[in-house]
């Protein structure tokens, strides 16, 4: 079975001592100054200035990149291309081809849109790979976070493998028995049957075993809970929080009144 | 000291005719180890989690006479009285992990973070059921990587360093292979030399036989059959209500009629048993 079950990677890093709750909002602080600052290249300079030194210096500047090249590029590249053909208006016309008019304003557009989706996904990319999920729901648990919405999360990210697997050995044992699960794209919707029903009842069934297991431990007791995870949160977690906070409301400050 | 008892017990779960349970009367004793054998349908799980408390508190229905753990009406007990007085095992390893935690050192502790435990005094008590449990070596890993034996031990050490005064299994190594029920009932055995009393429901009789002061034979809600596992598991109304003997019992039936077993001796129950009756049969003229 495979061990690794989210996207964490476990280094010693500075990033990684940060709290995760510190993280969360730098991942948000990014999205929204990105989206907010009325400068055309802020996207572009914390990509470029901010979100790969801080990959490099959390020590998982190879899985960053990997995934930046997998994912990020081809989806960014694919909304470049798509935004640059397509928005409409400007005066300077670049070149025609067919129907089609690419002007330097629509290119510029889709640059930056690209730029700030970029961020945006990176800038999440990085805090999964630096924030440990038990940590994140532990720490949201302490600042108020009810302990059955935490429950649902987390064991929701570790269930997930488990019924990808599952569905893996149903759709097995359908072929074994001579179910075609390739070919048309009508046949293969309707190999889909003889999968979900045994995958979606098979855990409506497991449901009751998990909460009976969860309740023999006590899961809704309503005494106080502690918790052996122990999650620091320093003062200079707190300075960095709030720094976001008011640079997210400088950038929008800037936007209205710039 | 009676620890566990039962009086008149008939249940129904929602939406049924039938009773699960019908006048189901049942003492334990403290340090006791109880078996339940009965085939599917017997009521065997609905015992299981009428005496852990689970019924009437997770399903509903109608419950009739008196449930009494550790001296609490169930009726009337909270789910952490419940949970600190029985602890419940069952047959899917995999369903017992409760998917919040990522090792297995964690997931141990999730029952004690549950009833507020001081954070202090969480290591000892983990370490010292990992050891108990033999899982040492597993605790940074996550309970998903696991065997099943592994990941039943895991749930069993869950469930002990909550230290329940009664533990309940329900049929605890039904999913398990050859090795995981060694390992397994290794554990329990464990236990039941620690003097924790224990109510397990179990098809493999040789185990039975092994362990159980009492053995108990559920049909129907009902129960057929009550008393040493050298009674019950050698009772012909087993054979009769299609319960089955372990093989020793089997073999030795099979040879009293070829007159291999001495027909003074009653039926074994065990290998050892089997051989010493074998032994002296075939010594005879």
């Amino acid at each position: 079975m495979r061990e690794r079950l989210s996207f964490y990677i476990q280094r010693h890093s500075p990033i990684h001592r940060l709290n995760p709750f510190t993280k969360l909002t730098l991942a948000f602080a990014l999205v929204l100054i990105s989206f907010f600052s009325p400068w055309y290249w802020t996207a572009l300079c914390l990509i470029l200035l901010v979100i790969f030194p801080l990959a490099i210096i959390g020590r998982v500047g190879r899985e960053f990149f990997a995934a930046a090249l997998r994912l990020l590029v081809p989806v960014t590249g694919f909304i470049f291309l798509m935004q640059s053909l397509f928005l409409p208006g400007g005066e300077t016309v670049l070149f025609r081809f067919w129907f089609l008019r690419v002007t330097l304003e629509s290119v510029a557009r889709a640059f930056l849109i690209s730029m700030r989706i970029f961020g945006m996904v990176s800038s999440f990319i990085l805090f999964l790979l630096t924030t440990h999920p038990s940590e994140l729901m532990t720490d949201l648990t302490r600042r108020g976070l009810p302990g059955t919405v935490a429950y649902v999360i987390i064991s929701t990210l570790q269930i997930l493998p488990q019924m990808q697997a599952k569905a893996q050995t149903i759709i097995a044992a359908q072929r074994s028995r001579g179910l075609a699960v390739e070919g048309s794209f009508i046949r293969r919707v309707r190999a889909l049957v003889p999968l979900v029903g045994p995958l979606v009842f098979g855990s409506l069934v497991e449901v009751e075993e998990r909460a009976i297991a969860i309740e023999a431990r006590a899961f809704s007791a309503t005494g106080p809970k502690t918790s052996y995870r122990e999650i620091d949160d320093t003062p200079f977690d707190r300075t960095v929080r709030w720094l976001m906070v008011a640079l997210v409301v400088l950038s929008l400050a800037a936007r209205f009144f710039g | 000291m009676v620890i566990v008892d039962l009086q008149h017990v008939t249940y129904r779960y929602p939406m049924t005719e039938q009773s699960a349970l019908e006048d189901v009367s049942l003492h334990i004793e403290e340090g006791e180890f109880v078996a339940v054998i009965g085939p599917n349908g017997a009521g065997k799980s609905t015992l299981c989690y009428t005496v852990a408390g689970f019924i009437p508190h997770f399903f509903k229905g109608e419950l009739e006479g008196t449930v009494e753990v550790a001296g609490v009406e169930s009726r009337q007990a909270s789910l952490e009285q419940r949970v600190r007085s029985v602890g419940l095992v069952f047959q899917n390893p995999f369903n017992q992990i409760s998917g919040a935690k990522y090792t297995v050192f964690e997931e141990i502790a999730f029952g004690l973070e549950n009833l507020g435990v001081s954070r202090a005094e969480m290591p000892a008590r983990v370490e010292q059921v990992m050891a108990l449990t033999g899982i040492t070596d597993l605790a940074e890993r996550s309970p998903y990587a696991l065997s099943g034996g592994q990941q039943q031990r895991v749930a069993l050490a869950s469930i002990l360093v909550m230290e329940p005064k009664v533990l309940v299994l329900d049929e605890p190594t039904s999913q398990l292979d050859p090795v995981g029920t060694r390992e397994v009932f290794g554990v329990i055995r464990n236990m039941a030399l620690r003097g924790m009393t224990v109510l397990m429901v179990e098809h493999k009789l040789e185990w039975v036989a092994a362990f159980a002061d009492r053995v108990i034979a559920l049909e129907n809600g009902r129960i057929l059959a009550e008393g040493t596992p050298a009674e019950v598991l050698t009772d012909e109304r087993l054979l009769e209500h299609h319960f089955g003997f372990s093989r020793y019992t089997l073999a030795a039936r099979e040879g009293r009629k070829e007159a291999l077993w001495p027909p003074d001796r009653r039926l074994p129950v065990t290998l050892d048993e089997a051989e010493t009756g074998f032994r002296e049969g075939l010594r005879r003229p």
